[in-house]
């Protein structure tokens, strides 16, 4: 094992290196310029390559194209970018092409704040693209060795569900520096828990079945096996079709390959769980590094509370959130986003609370503050006399 | 095209849902016919597609390997393609004009920049006409269509000065020829030297639309009224136009193939030799 101080940048490209990656398309953006620089050095010196887009929509689908040909692929950007994948991210869910994305989330709504961590694109993350029928894998690292480890994962999962899969952090994680374990052997490659799978070829006739089955190979062009694949509803063999009964079947292939699956992209951490808490915390990506704090300090004042972090964001893991309790849920935007997947998935009777801040971080006196007044059965205390809790 | 048609594409997808009589299909046989001509099989090539009549009516038509961009983005699609593919197979875009000149058209400035090996046969039917007939960004200034029902106003990328194969050419393009569907061999070598390009190359040709360009610009769905329109405006490249009259320039516009080292070979080699400076 080597040992550096470094940032999650450095920690996403090396994932990516691990895990067979051999093509970087993007455009530069703060906070995830640094993973394309990155990338520019160390591909070639794997005998890959990095090409540098017109634009992010172009970026993204010159490293899609690059994965029809049977390479491993991967972009990076951050939110404005994001939004521009729309197009490239639909056609590689709908041609079931395998692709990592890493989304250095920043301040919005648009240009916003580049340097400043933000959480808006968790709903877009779900819906990347227009035209629904489809699901999507996002997975949220909140450390610079997560940052490794998730996408490397990211490459395992894009490949066995044939589909892009996107790595969704925050500037704190990609920009923020932290120790960074990289494995130099294969048992500490396997101690650390990393999977891989190798690109397979689908060799038709029937491209893609009507099934809801993992490990079905992605069409790879220029091995003459007649793939055929498009931005239309496709036959099973491939052809574009008008026709409502096929759109139905590549809908249910799109759908439940991701829901019948979940168990393989499955991943949270609980903290202080096991005794009913009077309140659960929920966050994601770098605020759970303070959640996580915060419980530990509520639990030495004797304070019964505990914490969820999901970490594998979609499909949600609604079971998680089966107690009947408080819950306040953090996030680093001000609408609330997370919060409503919380609300939607509690038992009747449970309360959810929202505290969002943007651009910084919540401390954890701030965060006990909250938990405090819930407890004594108090509205969130505000600073400016907004009405956070009205999300 | 029956020997054509037998040896290189699809029965399922032969004849294409084009209208009857469009002229698509001449413009896709003289494709096909360049890449027999060549002596290229099947597994030689992989075919991209765009949006609109021919992206529609050109997909899945090769035997082998197809693929179909969304609008304007198989540009890009292909260069990444390019990268992952043997340096001898054959990237071959039949596209519309609209998917090439208008929202395509970033990225077919940058795969001319790179000098990207792929070989693009613009089918240009003079406006989005798969929509029901909108004028485009080659359609001739004045011409009648749904969305310029008083004729068009805005020039155009066939005009004088602004000819978009003179743009392709400074963006770097390496080999580029304007044809009509209705001429014969001299349209084929065109794209048979496109295709023997090692770099980027766009054969621009047009081809009648009788259902939608045709009846709003010239009032008539009778296909030989609107084959006699763009065969009168036919010119070579040096021939002398009649004064204001609107004309199809035919010809080679440049030919600079294998001049310039393709994008994916340039790649490949400089990859190839940071990896030896890091041994
Ligand atoms: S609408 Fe025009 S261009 Fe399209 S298939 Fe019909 S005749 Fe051909």
């Amino acid at each position: 094992m080597k040992r550096y101080f470094d940032t999650g940048n450095r920690a996403i490209t090396e994932g990516a290196i691990l895990a067979g990656c051999k093509v970087f398309a993007g455009y530069p953006i703060t906070p995830a310029t640094e993973i394309a620089e990155n990338m520019s050095r160390r591909l070639p010196e794997v005998g890959g390559y990095y090409v540098q887009a017109e634009d992010e929509m172009t970026g993204m689908h010159i490293a899609v194209g690059a994965s029809l040909g049977g390479l491993k692929t991967m972009t990076a950007t951050s939110g404005p970018g994001y939004i521009l994948y729309a197009d490239p991210y639909g056609w590689a869910l709908g041609c079931e092409i395998p692709i990592v994305v890493v989304n250095a989330q920043r301040v919005g709504p648009v240009s916003g704040i580049t340097g400043a961590p933000g959480q808006g694109e968790f709903y877009i993350a779900r819906y990347p693209t227009h035209g629904g029928n489809a699901e999507t894998i996002v997975l949220a690292p909140n450390s610079v060795q997560e940052a490794f480890s998730l996408t490397v994962e990211a490459f395992y999962l894009s490949e066995r569900f044939r589909m892009p899969v996107t790595v969704l952090a925050d500037q704190l994680v990609t920009d923020g520096w932290e120790t960074l374990e990289l494995p130099e052997t294969r048992e500490e490659i396997e101690k650390m828990g990393l999977r891989f799978k190798e690109r397979e070829i689908c060799r038709g006739p029937v491209f893609y079945p009507f099934t809801d089955q993992l490990d079905v190979p992605p069409v790879v062009m220029g091995h003459n096996t007649g793939g055929t694949c498009s931005d239309w509803t496709p036959t099973d063999e491939g052809y574009d079709t008008e026709e409502v009964e096929w759109a139905h079947k590549h809908s249910y292939r799109l759908i439940n390959k991701v829901r019948n699956n979940k168990e393989v992209i499955r991943r949270y951490e609980e903290h202080f769980m096991d005794d009913d808490p009077d309140v659960v915390l929920v966050a994601y990506g770098s605020p759970s590094r303070v959640m996580i704090s915060c419980v530990k300090k509520a639990r030495e004042e004797g304070l019964k509370v505990g914490c969820i972090r999901p970490i594998s964001l979609w499909p949600f893991l609604d079971d998680l959130y089966h107690r009947k309790t408080n819950y306040l849920v953090v996030e680093l935007n001000y609408d609330g986003q997370l919060v409503r997947e919380v609300q939607r998935c509690v038992p009747t009777g449970s309360n959810v609370h929202f505290f969002g801040k943007c651009g910084e971080l919540p401390s954890v006196a701030e965060m006990l503050l909250q938990i405090k007044q819930i407890l004594n059965g108090e509205p969130l205390v505000r600073s400016d006399n907004w009405e956070w809790e009205a999300w | 095209m029956d020997y054509l048609a037998n040896k290189y594409l699809r029965p399922r997808k032969i004849p294409s849902t084009a209208c009857s009589g469009c002229g698509l299909g001449q413009v896709h046989k003289k494709t096909v016919k360049a890449i027999d001509e060549l002596g290229l099989g099947v597994e030689d090539v992989v075919w991209g597609t765009g949006i609109g009549c021919a992206g529609r009516q050109t997909f899945a038509t090769w035997k082998g390997d197809n693929f179909a961009g969304t609008h304007g983005r198989v540009y890009a699609i292909a260069s990444g393609l390019r990268i992952a593919l043997p340096p001898d197979k054959k990237i071959i875009c039949t596209v519309g004009d609209g998917d090439s000149f208008g929202i395509g058209f970033l990225n077919l400035l940058h795969c001319a920049r790179r000098n990207v090996d792929m070989t693009v046969v613009v089918c240009d039917n003079l406006g989005y006409m798969s929509t029901g007939g909108q004028y485009g960004w080659t359609t001739p200034l004045g011409v009648k269509t749904d969305s310029s029902p008083y004729g068009t106003y805005e020039s155009n990328f066939m005009q004088e000065g602004q000819d978009v194969l003179n743009i392709l050419k400074d963006a770097g393009a390496t080999f580029l020829a304007r044809h009509t569907s209705l001429q014969g061999q001299e349209a084929v070598e065109s794209i048979k030297k496109a295709i023997l390009n090692k770099g980027f190359s766009l054969v621009h040709v047009i081809y009648p639309c009788v259902t939608n360009f045709s009846d709003r610009a010239l009032g008539t769905r009778k296909p030989i009224a609107m084959y006699n329109w763009i065969k009168e405006r036919t010119y070579g490249l040096h021939d002398r136009v009649p004064e204001n009259e609107m004309c199809f320039r035919t010809g080679i516009y440049h030919d600079a193939s294998n001049t310039r080292q393709e994008f994916s070979a340039r790649l490949l080699e400089f990859t190839r030799e940071i990896q030896r400076r890091a041994r």
